[in-house]
């Protein structure tokens, strides 16, 4: 796949809210994952993978992170003469300038942006999820169907249905119907919210769409259907393999949790696969004599003097002697105080957590959050007014 | 420190590594868990804020090349100087295998001639030490010294192949090479500041007269010809010659002392980064006083080791005081102790091997046991 004939656009400015507290000062994408990864690693990996060389980056939520972290995009072989990675904040433009309405509006205020490539085809996916997938066999697919839109598709369980977009299709793949989470869906095949487009097509809709001020100026409620009801050729790519929409703290531990199951349920070790991401020089992680770590993932630069059971170290954590974490992330740079026990908990980066502690939900299947810097004694719910207040 | 620019030498004294240094310079020899030997005069240098190294090897570069790269890791990837490596080249009356540590200088002239920097830190790449060059430059100035010789007072095991006998200034009254009876204690640590003028000077002399050995026929034959300071280091400092050396300094790397003494400086160790996954811990894994790099999969037990990159301890071995290198894989119910396993190798389900602390056992890159 070279260059220019397909561009990505990958979604990254949401702020990812039910992430609660981990994205008050962070945008959803540059959430860490798996000790040494943050959540658009995949969607940046899948593109290098893909022989995708050219990626604009639509950040408007707290970018400056992301923004730090993408950098010129060399981990991901993205620091091109030609193509490379961009990234695309709102700007001024003489007269106006907006805030991005929403992704279709984002992809629509870029357009001179896409069309100094001049592509045929342009990739529009989200930064938030996680999952391996070859885009070019999804390219391949949609020229095959001589289609103006492709979109991805995976099964889910029917219990979960109505929180996606729903496709109806024929026995051809092609789209007969588009449901946006429906109370009573009729399929359970759902819209992974990536598209590939014959730019030319989308182009034309995304002008019309800019032009209907009723419109929400979303891929998924507006510049579907109306493809759709344009009689646009639509087909479904359908999708098997491990995917995870990590938008809501359980689910962002669930899928962390995933990686230390044995088997794995999602394979990081694929040395087909590898994913990128930016790292630091830091030195190899330390398991001290009074340490005892199993089941987990520890990454560089830890230092770990106490007790880790089915957890994520990510780098730079520190476990004090006589600590006990459980079922828990401790995101870069946290520190478990002495004695303290950590259990079904996201501790966010930068967070101490004193001697002594106690930090464990005290109604089962929740997971306690506490957001980046924090100080804390006792947390066993996550209310407003504990991690707003700071140290307790 | 514009004014200062970097030459790194490698290999050294030491064939002495044996099987360690045959598949490689020793200036790539991979320690604690996740650098090479280059890694830190190489560090110390950019640390200083020198933007011009030469890295000037000698044979088997091949990996020391990859690894080095084009210096990005130690921001020395520059449009402007930057990090500069010169493999030897046979041209001219030179013939291949004539390759002293003398033709690698004087290869290095038309280098010296060109740079900018009026001085010269001049380095062998085979010392474990967090360093900058900072101090020893200042008091070179200050003495207006042609030569300074960087020397350690000795404790822990660092070699004493050089000792400066010195007056009280800081004068070097004499140079003496593995003396019997030293009563300085300045051992010299094979790192040296030059007004960049002098050693051209001194190389173009030499070369002349047939010099084969730096340390001989440049510094200690024309010792009383020269402005020669000795300036002493207080660091950690570990020089490695020897296999014992190298095993030696690796465990002791699992002491928290000399942990922050290395990687605990406001100056970091940079080294080239790989992106790997992080390290998964099994459900038996038994892993006390390690230290252990991105990739590796610890399934059994392990006292005082340091596992490289993508290392794997299978399920029931036990293994202690073991140094194992990137991608090697100790099987199913093993037993090691006192073992360096170089890369890539296997110790295959049930095996046991034992070595000494002074003789530890060192299994080549690649085999099988």
């Amino acid at each position: 796949m070279r260059d220019t004939k397909c561009l990505a656009m990958i979604l990254a400015g949401g702020q990812g809210s039910r992430l609660g507290d981990l994205t008050k000062n962070l945008a959803k994408p540059a959430v860490p994952f798996g000790g040494k990864y943050r959540i658009i690693d995949f969607a940046l990996s899948n593109c290098t993978h893909s022989g995708i060389h050219t990626v604009g980056v639509l950040t408007q939520y707290r970018p400056l992170e992301l923004n730090t972290y993408i950098g010129s995009g060399r981990p991901w072989d993205l620091d091109r003469n030609r193509g490379g990675v961009y990234i695309l904040p709102p700007y001024q433009k003489s007269g106006e300038g907006e805030w991005y309405s929403g992704t279709a509006n984002a992809i629509y205020q870029n357009i001179g942006f896409v069309e100094r490539f001049a592509p045929r085809y342009v990739l529009v996916l989200s930064g938030d999820h996680i999952y391996k997938m070859h885009y070019g066999k999804m390219l391949d697919f949609h020229k095959a169907k001589g289609a103006a839109a492709t979109i991805a598709v995976i099964r889910v369980p029917w219990e979960e249905a109505s929180r996606f977009g729903i496709m109806h299709t024929d026995s051809e793949w092609r789209i007969t119907e588009f449901e946006e989470k429906p109370e009573k869906p009729k399929s359970n095949l759902a819209s992974m919210g990536v598209y590939v487009f014959d730019w030319q097509i989308l182009k034309k809709y995304l002008i019309l769409d800019a032009g209907d001020p009723a419109s929400r100026n979303d891929f998924g409620k507006n510049i579907i259907p109306a493809m759709l009801s344009q009689g646009e050729k639509l087909v479904a790519y359908n999708f098997d393999g491990y995917w995870k929409d990590v938008g809501t703290a359980k689910s962002l531990w669930e899928a962390n949790m995933d990686l230390i199951k044995s088997p794995p349920r999602f394979d990081l070790y694929d040395p087909d696969w590898t994913v990128f991401s930016r790292t630091e020089a830091l030195p190899p992680h330390f398991t001290a004599a009074c340490a005892k770590i199993s089941d987990s993932i520890v990454s560089e630069g830890c230092r770990v003097y106490g007790n880790v059971e089915k957890s994520v170290l990510f780098h730079g954590a520190v476990v004090a002697r006589g600590a006990r974490v459980v079922r828990s992330l401790v995101f870069p740079g946290a520190y478990v105080g002495p004695e303290a026990e950590v259990e079904n908990a996201i501790l966010g980066s930068d967070v101490r957590i004193r001697r002594g502690a106690l930090v464990k939900p005290s109604k089962e299947e929740e997971i306690i959050v506490i957001g980046d810097g924090l100080s804390c004694v006792h947390v066993c719910e996550n209310t407003d007014a504990r991690t707003k207040n700071g140290g307790i | 420190m514009q004014d200062a620019m970097g030459i790194i030498l490698t290999d050294g004294e030491g064939t002495a590594l044996s099987e360690l240094s045959e598949v490689r310079t020793m200036a790539a020899l991979p320690i604690g868990g996740r650098y090479r030997l280059i890694d830190f005069v190489l560090s110390g240098m950019a640390n200083s804020g020198i933007t011009n190294v030469v890295v000037a090897p000698k044979c088997k570069y091949a990996s020391l090349l990859e690894h080095l790269g084009a210096g990005s890791p130690w921001d020395l990837q520059r449009e402007n100087d930057g990090l500069c490596t010169m493999p030897p080249y046979a041209g001219g009356e030179r013939k291949r295998g004539d390759m002293g540590e003398m033709d690698v200088l004087t290869g290095l002239l038309p280098y010296l001639k060109k740079s900018r920097p009026g001085y010269v830190v001049l380095a062998k790449a085979s010392t474990v030490l967090n360093i900058t060059f900072g101090a020893a430059l200042a008091f070179h100035k200050e003495k207006e010294a042609d030569v300074t010789v960087l020397c350690h007072a000795g404790g822990g095991d660092s070699s004493r192949f050089l000792v400066a006998e010195t007056e009280k200034d800081g004068r070097v009254k004499e140079l003496l090479l593995y003396p019997h009876h030293a009563e300085s204690q300045n051992f010299g640590m094979d790192m040296y500041i030059f007004t960049k003028s002098v050693l051209i000077e001194l190389l173009e002399g030499a070369t002349e007269r047939g010099a084969c050995s730096f340390l001989r026929d440049i510094l200690m034959q024309n010792q009383k010809n020269l402005r020669m300071y000795a300036f002493l280091y207080e660091g950690y400092v570990r020089h490695i010659d020897s296999t014992a050396a190298y095993f030696a300094c690796n465990m002791e790397m699992l002491g928290e002392e000399v942990q922050t003494a290395l990687f605990g400086q406001e100056t970091p160790i940079f080294t080239k980064v790989k992106n790997r996954v992080p390290t998964r811990y099994g459900e038996g894994a038994l892993i006390h006083t390690c230290l252990v790099a991105d990739g590796c999969l610890l399934e059994g037990s392990a006292e005082n080791c340091i596992f490289f990159r993508g290392a794997k301890l299978g399920r029931r071995a036990h293994i202690k005081n073991c140094i194992v290198m990137e991608k090697t894989c100790i099987d199913v119910g093993c037993r090691a102790e006192n073992v360096i396993f170089d890369k890539a190798a296997l110790l295959r389900e049930g095996r046991t091997l034992r070595g000494t602390e002074e003789h530890p056992v060192v299994i080549r890159k690649g085999a099988i046991i």
